[in-house]
């Protein structure tokens, strides 16, 4: 789960590699003040898959790459 | 997951938070009591202990060992998992910060802010190797 600077970059980096999935910076910061905001509250439990399946949803992370066990 | 491991694993993230390193087992009590508590926060996916070892790899989104994506937040630095992780650092700490990591392809430094949750450069990519369905398989791969 890396950052880069462009899809040249991402290709180059995966070599003969069959590719995961690319999203803006932009939309992995609403992923990732989705899914960690609360990982420091004193009332912190485990999301469940459902609401876990709820962030990306609302995210438009969808299909079978984004879908979770 | 009990309150007891509950407590425990706050107990963990606390003193990470406080101390800007992750504890060891003889730090939080009985040393045989805390390694039993973190085995099963382990198995839960709720931290990540290195195997070898027993000592903490992750509490996500931190990592208590030294990884390509530092995050300097709430007067810190820290390390974050992957760049997912590093955003979630400012996310878990309700602040602003930076993301200073190279590009694993051709070693450019790359910087970020976040200022009220969005990332100051717009231009930046993030790629995603492992789908969902496998990441826990090997987490530290993912």
């Amino acid at each position: 789960m890396n950052l880069f600077r462009s899809e040249e970059h991402i290709s180059r980096w995966l070599g003969g590699r069959k590719p995961g999935t690319t999203i803006p910076v932009t939309k992995l910061s609403e992923l990732a003040h989705a899914w960690w905001d609360d990982r420091l509250s004193p009332d912190w439990v485990p999301h469940t898959r459902d609401q876990n399946m709820a962030i990306l949803d609302r995210l438009g992370l969808t299909g079978e790459f984004w879908t979770l066990p | 997951m009990d309150e007891a491991d509950l407590g425990l694993r706050r107990r963990t993230y606390a003193f990470l938070v406080e101390h800007g390193r992750a504890p060891g087992a003889e730090e939080l009590g009985d040393p045989d009591d805390v390694l039993d508590g973190w085995r099963r926060l382990h198995a839960e996916h709720a931290i990540v202990l290195n195997p070898a070892t027993d000592e903490l790899r992750m509490l996500n989104p931190f990592s208590a060992v030294p990884t390509a994506y530092r995050v300097a937040a709430g007067a810190r630095w820290w390390y974050g998992n992957c760049a997912w992780d590093a955003f979630g650092i400012c996310a878990a700490l309700h602040t602003d910060g930076r993301v200073e990591t190279s590009c694993p392809d051709c070693g450019e430094t790359l910087t970020v802010e976040i200022r009220d949750e969005r990332p100051d450069d717009e231009s930046l990519l993030f790629h995603c190797l492992v789908p969902a369905e496998r990441w826990w398989d090997d987490i530290v791969f993912t």
